[in-house]
């Protein structure tokens, strides 16, 4: 193997110990293979050695997923290509990525139509030449974190706002190549291998049949990336997608893209307290069909979001929301009529009048200059928090901000919420709410002052896992569990159905090399 | 003060697909807009009619689908809308534009304050506002950054200027063009977009206003434009590696082929 690829940690690579989760690790040596190829000779070399890999894309993870304990940094954000298209019988069309691919570049050209099809098949130019004649298509997953990797959302099955309609990431990938732990290579195809039951035997490419048992588990009934997806019979792809890197190495990707809807319309909905806010999400959710989104924030990420502006030139353009408005929610119209999308709007002003809200306090946006004013202004919550976390870190380094990613059925969201409402008052904390409330799921910020702020907000979180497993919901619904949500997967499975995740784990990866400490604990059995 | 905000319906977006065999530029039509220059013209009118009231009205010259953007004018807080529309407008330079905005503001008469954006991203010529000041016979003022007092007979603004910034006290009628610092341009509420599809949208053509044949469309515009092509730009990535010291050896390097 060319050893120049695999470099030592020094200072010009400790920014590759760290992600957005704002945890900081360790480790000796980093990679960044630009081919499949090189991924390979690098893991076999990790492999005869026993050193353990953490799999990096743009570090853009919230759980700390891609943050090293020891070992190699197998970073792959120069494995970046756009390989191919495909078209089937009905028309859907596919793209062949590598996985440091970055979403929003990728989202860019499929908007513009303009790949690098230099090395491209003649089989894919031909289709690629179609696909530009062809009505606009997209790719539906979007976190807010466009600058996230391919390979990082499958790692995750990250989510988004337009979830609510659309699904996960998962539901888009229909291929995948793994490279595994001893340097074997994996393919899985949606639709071509299942377990029978709980039971899956895998083929790697050279032959080899892997066997093993499914964990037992009941997947939560609510939006998930917690731990494996089992499911009886299922397809053997959805075991990789969401496993946070512990089972192989993602080298390619199949996505499937979407034709994108005629009509696309936002609407901010401001609300003069919580509660009507609450109600007019229950009602929506039950007479409107073409709401691809459904995003709420609260009175303090409003305040927060308020004072960054007043101080932040970056903000200065963000419309001002009066003050007397305690809530948002923002809903976004998918469709192909605008006559559809004008009777959405006219009864969205119906449930907002008859939920005590008044349809005059909306903005909305009918093209994409009022929709990027509506995102930007979303996008700017979080990044307002995390300005402000940002502020209290330089001052206190152990302060960090405490978000929860939990997910509960749709019966569940009042009492879910009253519950975070309740503890947060209680325990006299700093907060701020937002997040993908279709889905029944919110991102609870705790914002702590101090070091006892922050105890307080780590027992509260423990405390809401408990109640969101009890309530048939899951820990984490889009971040994934990385290093950080793992005590929290325990919450949600107990300690024997991780075991049941560990025998996988083992199966694939003996010597237990590929990203140590996500999920779990490898050494903490039950036995 | 009845106040006529010129808007003119553009493409939503800058970015230019191509089709990879013919070469020529994809139009999907999908999404018109307001002029993002005109947003802030209407702001201003609406706002300036919220203070000493008065009456908004949206004028646009275009083809007839150009109506929906009036009606948009509607739901932020215009009272009304005209459309100019006639083939014989159609290949129109700012002359002949100038021309025809003018004999739609005729025909609403009687208007104190025109409000135009600076200019129309699709064509960047700034040249519309002056020109139809002149049309009318009445003073303007170019890139008003803020609008200090108004009232029905005067208005004093602040304009900026090559040279630095400027006060102008005027009596009305009068049009300004004014920049993107003015204001924030509201969005539209649910009530608004509703309230706009019922709204008065007037069409006027060519007969209607009594327009002078030889000064619109092609016959009335001195200028044409011969070819649009995209500008050829030559952007090139370099990856470069190694430690701190080869890399800042590096980016010198490359810095000082560039100047």
């Amino acid at each position: 193997m060319n050893n120049n690829i695999i470099h030592c940690i020094k200072e010009d690579y400790v920014e590759y110990l760290r992600d957005e989760s704002r945890t900081i690790g360790k480790a000796e040596s980093i990679s960044f293979p630009k081919t499949g190829e090189e991924v390979i000779d690098i893991v076999k070399d990790m492999y005869s050695k026993e050193v353990p890999i953490t799999i990096q894309g743009a570090r853009t993870g919230l759980a700390a997923g891609a943050v090293p304990r020891k070992g190699h940094v197998l970073n792959l954000s120069k494995l970046n290509n756009i390989l191919g298209m495909r078209v089937d019988e009905e028309d859907n069309y596919y793209v062949t990525l590598q996985p440091g691919a970055i979403l929003s570049q990728f989202k860019e050209k499929i908007k513009l139509r303009k790949f690098d099809t230099s090395n491209w098949s003649f089989e894919s130019k031909k289709v690629f030449n179609n696909f530009c004649k062809k009505e606009e298509m997209f790719f539906s997953p979007d976190p807010t974190e466009t600058s996230a990797t391919i390979g990082g959302m499958v790692s995750c099955n990250a989510s988004g706002a337009r979830s609510y309609m659309y699904g996960p990431t998962r539901k888009y990938i229909e291929k995948l190549k793994l490279v595994l732990s001893d340097g074997d290579t994996l393919t899985v195809e949606r639709g071509k291998n299942f377990a029978v039951g709980r039971s899956l035997v895998l083929k790697t490419d050279k032959g080899m049949n892997i066997e093993f048992v499914l964990p037992k588990y009941l997947m939560p009934n609510s939006k998930n990336a917690s731990g494996y997806y089992v499911e009886d019979n299922m397809d053997a792809i959805d075991l990789f997608i969401g496993a946070d890197g512990t089972l192989g190495i993602i080298t390619e990707i199949e996505v499937r893209l979407l034709k994108l809807p005629e009509i696309i319309w936002g609407v901010s909905c401001f609300f003069e307290n919580e509660a009507s806010a609450i109600g007019f999400v229950e009602e929506i959710r039950r007479n409107l069909k073409d709401i691809a989104s459904m995003e709420f924030f609260d009175k303090n990420a409003l305040y927060i979001l308020k004072k960054q502006k007043e101080r932040n030139p970056g903000f200065e353009r963000l419309p001002d929301v009066d003050e007397k408005m305690k809530s948002v929610i923002y809903l976004e119209i998918h469709t192909e009529e605008e006559k559809v999308a004008l009777s959405n709007l006219e009864k969205i002003s119906k449930i907002m009048n008859s939920s005590k809200g008044k349809s005059k306090d909306t903005w909305v946006a009918k093209n994409d200059v009022g929709l990027n004013r509506l995102i930007f202004f979303r996008h700017a919550v979080p990044e307002s928090v995390n300005m402000l976390i940002d502020e209290r870190k330089k001052e206190n380094s152990k302060i960090t901000k405490l978000g929860t990613d939990m997910s509960v059925p749709d019966e569940h969201l009042e009492e879910v919420i009253k519950m975070y409402k309740k503890d947060i008052i209680k325990e006299n904390l700093e907060s701020a709410t937002w997040g993908h409330i279709g889905d029944n799921h919110l991102h609870v910020n705790i914002l702590p002052r101090d070091n006892k702020d922050y105890d307080i907000g780590l027992k509260l979180y423990e405390k809401w896992a408990k109640k969101v497993t009890e309530l048939g919901g899951a820990v984490s619904a889009e971040h994934g569990v990385g290093k950080l949500k793992s005590k929290y997967l325990k919450v949600m499975y107990g300690q024997n159905h991780i075991d049941e995740m560990i025998d996988i784990k083992s199966t694939l990866d003996p010597k237990l090399l590929l990203s140590p400490g996500n999920l779990f604990e490898v050494g903490k059995r039950s036995e | 003060m009845k106040i006529v905000v010129c808007v003119k319906q553009v493409p939503s977006t800058n970015e230019v697909r191509l089709d990879p065999e013919t070469n020529t530029i994809i139009r999907d039509g999908k999404q018109s807009v307001i002029n993002p220059f005109d947003t802030y013209a209407l702001e201003e009118g609406i706002k300036i009619k919220e203070k000493i009231q008065g009456e908004v009205i949206a004028l646009s010259m275009g083809i007839p689908a150009a109506e929906k953007i009036l009606r948009d004018a509607v739901s932020v807080g215009a009272d009304r809308g005209m459309l100019l529309s006639d083939r014989s407008f159609a290949g129109a330079d700012t002359l002949a534009t100038a021309y025809t905005l003018s004999l739609g503001i005729r025909k609403i008469s009687e208007v104190d304050l025109i409000l135009c954006g600076k200019m129309a991203v699709d064509g960047d010529t700034a040249q519309i506002g002056p020109e139809l000041a002149e049309n009318l016979k009445i003073p303007h003022i170019t890139n008003v950054s803020e609008i200090i007092e108004v009232s029905d007979n005067e208005i004093t603004c602040r304009t900026i200027t090559e040279t630095g910034k400027r006060l102008v006290k005027t009596k009305t009628p009068v049009l300004l063009t004014v920049l993107k610092d003015i204001n924030m341009p509201r969005l539209p509420s649910i009530d608004g977009v509703i309230n706009s599809l019922d709204a008065s949208v007037i069409v006027e053509n060519a007969e209607s206003l009594r327009a002078n044949k030889s000064y619109i469309g092609l016959s009335g515009s001195p200028t044409q434009v011969v070819k649009t092509y995209i500008p050829e730009r030559k952007n090139e990535s370099i990856e470069i590696e190694g430690d701190s010291e080869t890399k800042s050896e590096k980016i010198n390097s490359v810095i000082k082929e560039v100047i």
